[in-house]
């Protein structure tokens, strides 16, 4: 396998939370561990996908490799070098190869600024382009490229006079300007009307191929990371609890909590949407200050025993064909699962 | 990049053009603007700037004069304020003395007399005058006086202090005996009288005598190097300029305009310094958080908790007062205003994802302070700075009020102050109060039109497509 364009080894984010008198001076210390000690590779061409329930820690993810945020421990490397610590002429270089489209397109874009504006930010911040006209054909250009034509008619508009579906493609075309070598998309699709979704996954996906582009597609969508992605993590309360090829995990499921996810996916299919399914999963998600003993999947998984929380924490190991899983017990399961298949209740 | 900018203000202005109160506001800011470009040719005094306070510089005006307008709404005219040149100079020798011989016509079409009539003029070493008034129906009255001194000196003969015992001489041919002996010389209206019909009724004057009444003064100057100049008839009428007169005679039309500038001036840029500082303060504080928010907030609180008024009086002790003191020292306090919004308004709009978007794209603060927050809070800057432009006129107008105003200039305040002080409200000079209040709120008005006109063009989800 080739050098990847983007290497995480075991990055975490813990927030510090506030903490009362008491709790001062008692040294009690509490923390919300968003991202937990995570390591994947990304490889360069390829979408990767992150996907999981609201506070998993993938939006964090994408900020940190963004540098939104900095990272508590663990390392990060941007094409074999380190990018961990960076700052000034560093940072901005990374910020020139790593862009992000944010999941709500109604609001990533300064609404007082024309698209023209919002396409030259990143020129201007870079001090890319000699001349305004050179930078116009620019946004021209790429506005052509996420399809929005005629470009010129787009370009002297502001962003609450375009549709949803048009503001995700201007904030791509945005994406674009600085040509980038990694996109952190997050959630894109989220907020954009079921009907337009798969169109801008597929414009993404269009020119993602064109320009060789490497995407880090962040999702609570399955369905939709199915379709776009090549390969995919699973990612759960701060951790990556399976990863392998998109298709494989969906349908190859192996982590019971992978499982459940998938389970839940809604099929609108006429005669089933009635019925709602029992999802192999039980309880709240945990608050991300209490990390549970052990697996910290157990007290929600339905196959937990006693050794999921009195052994340590279960490392992502592959189980075959870069399929990796952060179970133990996923043969046992398994076996378990085709005996009782998924039951369907009546709703 | 020139060219862009000239085709974006064309484009502004377009739309601002659409707003009809900020066109309102805008024509009126153009109004004042006009006034005091064209001051000098808007006096009728144009000293008044450098003599307001000067009392020798409004003698020849009338006291409490209402203005002339007010002619328009009345069945009884007021006799209007006037002075008037002689039509006629003759001189001659009579033996060793120089007779000057002046006539002075003055048309009287009004209802209601004139507060006095004045025969003013300098004379110079000896010299006697002789004056004689005609009325339009023949009676006339007589005055002389003789002077002897080697100096100039200004000759005021005024017909209402000087002249009543005449007057009421004059009245006796004609009036009723009852009446004369039920009236005294010194409480008689003698202007009232000298201009009212012959009938027996005329020292309790009711009926005007219209017509020409003539004015002769003769001077016999008694030495070679005698001399008489700048004769004059002042006519103190009940009506003076257009906005009438207060009780130091002052015209208070031209102390509106000498005012303009001022007011324009206070309130430009106290209002304009001092929301452009509390505004960027506000951002920074609000945008970079933590402990620079918290340094800056402290410091803002001990600007907050000075009390204005009791450091301008120490300065005022200090230095002479200046209206550039003034508005320095507003400026130093009046910019903690629109920090708390501000700053709330930059916490909120930080949390934006494009400010996010912003950072992740590389950009600096400062460009995110400028070109992302600042620009939303320009219509909210603009109504602030709308707002504190009265207030700094009405704060000025306060500082006058405990005698720290800038006594070199007249500012509308002062004249509100001066008509305050000398209870004009009380006595019904309304001309007194109400245009120095009225172009106080006017100003106001303009700036509100124009920062409301703004917000509706600069905030973009209010427009239409």
């Amino acid at each position: 396998m080739s050098e990847p364009i983007l290497r995480v080894e075991n990055l975490k984010k813990w927030f510090p939370v506030k903490r009362s008198i008491r709790q001062v001076l008692s040294g009690e210390r509490t923390q919300v561990k968003a991202v937990d000690g995570i390591s994947f590779d990304v490889q360069k061409g390829e979408i990767f996908g992150l996907v999981g329930e609201s506070g998993c820690g993938k939006t964090t993810t994408g900020k940190l490799i963004m540098k939104l945020l900095d990272s508590t421990d663990g390392k990060m490397y941007m094409e074999g070098e380190d990018v961990t610590g960076i700052s000034g002429d560093a940072l901005a270089a990374h910020r020139r190869k790593v862009q992000m489209i944010f999941q709500d397109p109604y609001a990533s874009m300064n609404p007082r600024f024309k698209i023209l504006d919002v396409l030259m930010e990143p020129l201007v911040i870079h001090g890319v382009g000699e001349t305004s006209q050179e930078r116009e054909t620019w946004a021209i250009k790429a506005l052509e490229e996420v399809k929005l034509t005629p470009p010129d008619e787009f370009l002297s508009r502001h962003p609450h006079m375009l549709s949803g579906g048009q503001r995700q493609r201007a904030a791509t075309a945005r994406t674009l300007m600085l040509s980038p070598s990694i996109i952190v998309a997050d959630e894109p699709v989220s907020m954009i009307d079921l009907s337009t979704r798969a169109e801008i996954l597929h414009m993404m996906r269009q020119v993602q191929r064109e320009l060789g582009l490497t995407y880090i597609y962040i999702t609570h969508d399955l369905s939709t990371a199915r379709y776009f992605t090549d390969r995919l993590a699973v990612m759960y309360l701060g951790r990556i609890v399976e990863m392998g090829v998109a298709g494989e995990v969906i349908d190859n499921t192996l982590h019971p909590y992978s499982k459940a996810l998938i389970a839940a996916v809604c099929e609108p299919v006429s005669g089933r949407v009635n019925r709602i399914k029992e999802v192999p999963i039980k309880g709240e998600i945990p608050a991300a200050t209490n990390i549970p003993q052990g697996c910290r999947f157990h007290p929600r998984c339905v196959y937990a025993t006693q050794a999921c929380w009195e052994q340590p924490e279960p490392e992502l190991f592959d189980a075959g064909n870069g399929h990796m899983v952060a179970c133990r017990r996923y043969e046992e399961i398994l076996e378990k699962g085709d005996a009782a298949k998924t039951s369907e209740a009546e709703f | 990049m020139k060219r862009k900018d000239s085709s974006q203000l064309r484009a502004f202005w377009n739309e601002f053009r659409r707003v009809k109160f900020g066109t309102v506001g805008l024509a009126l800011f153009a109004v004042f603007v006009l006034i005091v470009l064209f001051e000098p040719l808007l006096m009728p005094y144009p000293d008044a700037n450098d003599r307001w306070r000067d009392m020798t510089y409004w003698l020849d005006s009338p006291r409490n004069a209402k203005p002339v307008w007010v002619n328009w709404f009345t069945s009884k005219d007021y006799a209007v304020a006037d002075t008037i040149e002689p039509t006629s100079v003759t001189e001659s020798q009579v033996g060793s003395l120089r007779m000057v011989m002046m006539e002075f016509e003055y048309d009287f079409h009004y209802q209601r007399p004139p507060a006095d009539l004045q025969l003013v003029t300098t004379l110079t070493g000896n010299a006697s005058i002789q004056m004689e008034l005609i009325r339009p129906d023949g009676a006339s009255l007589n005055y002389q006086r003789a002077t002897s001194s080697s100096g100039t000196r200004d000759i005021r003969v005024s017909v209402a202090q000087n002249l009543q015992d005449k007057v009421f001489r004059l009245a006796s041919a004609y009036a009723d005996p009852d009446v004369i002996a039920s009236e005294n010389p010194e409480t008689i209206d003698a202007m009232a009288t000298m201009f009212a019909a012959a009938e027996p009724n005329m020292l309790r004057a009711t009926n005007p005598l219209e017509g020409t009444y003539i004015c002769k003064l003769t001077v016999a100057l008694t030495s070679a190097d005698s001399r008489v100049d700048d004769a004059m008839l002042v006519i103190a009428g009940g009506v003076a300029g257009w906005m009438g007169t207060d009780a130091s005679k002052r015209d208070i039309w031209s102390g509106l305009i000498a005012g303009t500038k001022w007011a324009l001036l206070i309130g430009l840029v106290t209002s304009f310094v001092s929301v452009a500082i509390g505004v960027v303060y506000g951002v920074v504080a609000g945008y970079f958080g933590g402990w620079v928010d918290s340094m800056m907030n402290r410091i803002f609180e001990v600007f907050l908790s000075m009390p204005l008024l009791p450091i301008l009086i120490v300065m005022g002790a200090v230095f002479k007062p200046s209206i550039w003191t003034m508005i320095i020292m507003m400026c130093l306090f009046f910019w903690v205003g629109p920090v708390k919004t501000v700053r709330s308004m930059a916490l909120q709009i930080k949390e934006n994802t494009y400010i996010e978007a912003a950072k992740a794209l590389g950009a600096s603060h400062g460009r995110i302070v400028f070109k992302h927050l600042l620009p939303q809070l320009v219509p909210y800057a603009f109504a602030t700075m709308a707002l504190s432009v009265p207030s700094a006129i009405v704060y000025e107008a306060s500082i006058s009020l405990i005698g720290l105003g800038d006594a070199t200039v007249v500012t509308w305040g002062q004249i509100l102050q001066d008509a305050y002080a000398s209870g004009a409200v009380l006595q019904g000079t309304w001309w007194w109060v109400v245009p120095p209040g009225l172009a106080i709120a006017l100003m106001g008005m303009t700036f509100a039109f124009i920062g409301f006109a703004m917000d509706t063009i600069l905030n973009p989800k209010l427009r239409t497509r």
